[in-house]
């Protein structure tokens, strides 16, 4: 018996990256009837103590057959779930008493890359993080970490934060800092109920489905890279937005009407950043958001938006921004399938001709029912026209329409490999093709 | 009867290493209904099919106002978490843990579900923690918690649609 308790431990500290694995169908089988064969003899041992009158302890995790009286210890060994669902115990906080708040939860996320194409030149307003570089190499993706607080029942903190390379590191007077550090999302928030829930903070814009499905997760997505029209550091739609949301969710019918109506700074001087500090006049963007999540067609999700605000940028015009947005998503993976579109259009305050830009992308991808379901292909087609007139984007959007083909494969549950081809075709420049790579993970 | 113990000891821890090593481990008989429970004093009896999966998925996270839900699953392994992945969520193992570390990333939930490792440890923090739901085996429900009606019906009815 001593010998046994040690390894029914080893077993125990295995289980939880075994859990993971793959049984083939015949071991299954047989551990099946092993255990069920246990149930019987439990049920029987139960039987002949409870006739004798007496009652044996055994372990919490032990089947169900488990009297209650012997599941005491177990309440005290409840825990939080560590990465949502994780089977990790952690601290011993008796989960029956009341919480003590605030209660911090913080995860991970990093990503590192590899790019090769045949630009070897400035990329031409893509986005630093579409990894179009004048140079092939590996490239340090964001280290992102994520942190949520309750502060009671009803409130909570939602925080996200990056440290991104930098391409000047330690050039200049001061040296430039080796990284970026940006508060990419501090959120506080009061949930009233499911249908009203208001929110104070710096939010990556509900305007679209890509920009608050993902955030800097780039393992949660399954290609390598954002669509250019919503890219981190890009200009199409403004990424960021500083202010206040209502938001809540109503059934609708077995609609499942989901709605997020916002106040806030706007875009800033520098078209890819939102207003920290302060807005730059006196008009505030205002945004609304409207989508549905049948109850029968579960996995499907489709919105629209609605976005206005005034801009002053640095090198153009001040001009009246509006944007409207729809997408149509299946959340499935036999097939994935995300598309969206974006028009914005930009009226001069001084006078003149409006000018409509847009953007959209098709992508699916389908996760393999071969090899343990870990390979998943994916395609993108994306697009983006921004015509000559419109003063606001033409420096800093690129007009292009490009391909993308790839694999990703899930190395473990919480980290994945990615492959992919790009080919772009632009308008103001030469063709752009490439190889990336990428490894993305959460912790 | 001493090397007859050490053989039953041996085959026992065997079979008791591999379920706590995640193995498919059905707590009972496979192919019996789950229940979901929750206190007596919860004011709700019956739910819908589509409002039983819009809780399991996060979206409704308020039985009332001033009452949220508390979301008990069982660690990997158990039959009943099969049942209700395969079900409620349609997904595999691998996509219910990236769904719930996405929910928490977007900011839509605090946290993701309270993880129980048994019957026992559910029935216990369903009783202690109010607005608390789990599913259990409908034939080792509790007694003294309530199991909610789906589409109108109980475990064992016909047509339940947990099993």
């Amino acid at each position: 018996m001593r010998c046994i308790v040690p390894v029914i431990a080893l077993f125990a500290m295995l289980a939880p990256g075994a859990a993971a694995q793959t049984t083939d169908p015949a071991t299954k089988e047989l551990i099946e009837k092993l255990l069920s064969r246990i149930d019987r003899l439990e049920k029987r041992v139960a039987e002949l103590e409870k006739e004798k009158g007496t009652v044996v302890a055994t372990p919490a995790a032990a089947p169900a057959t488990t009297q209650v009286k012997a599941a005491q210890p177990s309440a005290t060994q409840a825990v939080h779930a560590s990465h949502e669902a994780a089977p990790v115990p952690q601290a011993e906080t008796p989960e029956t008493a009341p919480p003590v708040y605030p209660v911090l939860k913080i995860s991970g996320f990093s990503d590192l890359d590899f790019s090769a194409t045949n630009l070897h030149g400035a990329s031409g307003g893509f986005g630093a993080q579409t990894l179009l570089a004048p140079h092939s190499g590996f490239e340090e993706g964001q280290f992102t970490l994520h942190l949520s607080s309750a502060l009671s029942p009803k409130v909570t903190v939602f925080g996200e934060t990056t440290l991104t390379a930098r391409s000047d590191a330690s050039t200049g007077t001061p040296p430039a800092p080796g990284f970026n550090a940006e508060v990419e999302r501090i959120i506080i928030r009061y949930d009233l109920n499911d249908y009203f829930k208001l929110s104070f903070g710096r939010y990556h814009t509900p305007i679209n489905y890509w920009n608050t499905a993902f955030h800097h997760g780039q393992w949660l997505q399954t290609t390598i890279s954002r669509p250019e029209m919503t890219q981190f550091g890009g200009s199409f739609i403004p990424v960021h937005f500083v202010g206040t949301l209502v938001e809540g969710e109503t059934p609708a019918g077995g609609l499942n009407l989901n709605y997020d109506f916002g106040l806030g700074n706007g875009r800033g001087q520098v078209l890819g950043r939102g207003g920290d500090f302060s807005d730059i006049n006196n008009n505030r963007a205002w945004l609304a958001n409207l989508f549905i999540k049948p109850d029968a067609l579960y996995g499907l999700q489709v919105g629209g938006s609605i976005y206005h605000d005034s801009l002053n940028p640095l090198n153009a015009p001040a001009a009246r921004e509006w944007i409207q947005s729809g997408h149509i998503v299946w959340q499935k993976e036999t097939p994935e399938f995300i598309a969206e579109f974006a028009n914005t259009s930009h009226q001069p305050i001084a006078g003149g001709a409006a000018s409509n830009s847009q953007a959209f992308y098709v992508q699916t991808a389908y996760r393999l029912p071969w090899f343990q379901k870990l390979w998943k292909p994916y395609y993108r087609f994306e697009y983006i026209h921004v015509p000559r007139s419109d003063a606001i984007f033409r420096s800093v959007v690129p007009d292009f329409h490009a391909s993308t083909a790839g694999i990703r494969y899930d190395i473990t549950t919480f980290a994945a490999f990615k492959f992919e081809y790009r080919h772009y075709v632009r308008r103001d420049g030469p063709g752009i093709f490439g190889f990336f790579g990428q490894t993305s993970f959460t912790f | 009867m001493r090397l007859i113990k050490s053989v039953s000891l041996r085959r026992a821890a065997l079979v008791m290493a591999l379920f706590m090593a995640g193995l498919p481990a059905s707590s009972s008989a496979p192919g019996s209904d789950i229940a979901i429970v929750v206190r007596p004093d919860l004011p709700v009896d019956n739910l819908s099919f589509a409002e039983l999966r819009r809780l399991f998925l996060g979206d409704r996270q308020f039985w009332t106002s001033n009452l949220r839900v508390t979301l008990l699953v069982r660690a990997p392994g158990g039959h009943e978490r099969e049942v209700v992945l395969k079900t409620i969520y349609q997904m595999s193992e691998a996509q219910f843990k990236q769904y719930w570390i996405a929910k928490v990333f977007r900011a839509e939930a605090a946290s993701g579900p309270r993880i129980v490792y048994s019957n026992e440890m559910a029935a216990e923090l369903v009783n202690a923690m109010p607005g608390a739901v789990a599913f259990v085996e409908a034939d080792q429900a509790p007694k003294g918690l309530k199991v909610l009606k789906i589409n109108g019906l109980l475990p064992g009815q016909k047509d339940y649609p947990l099993h």
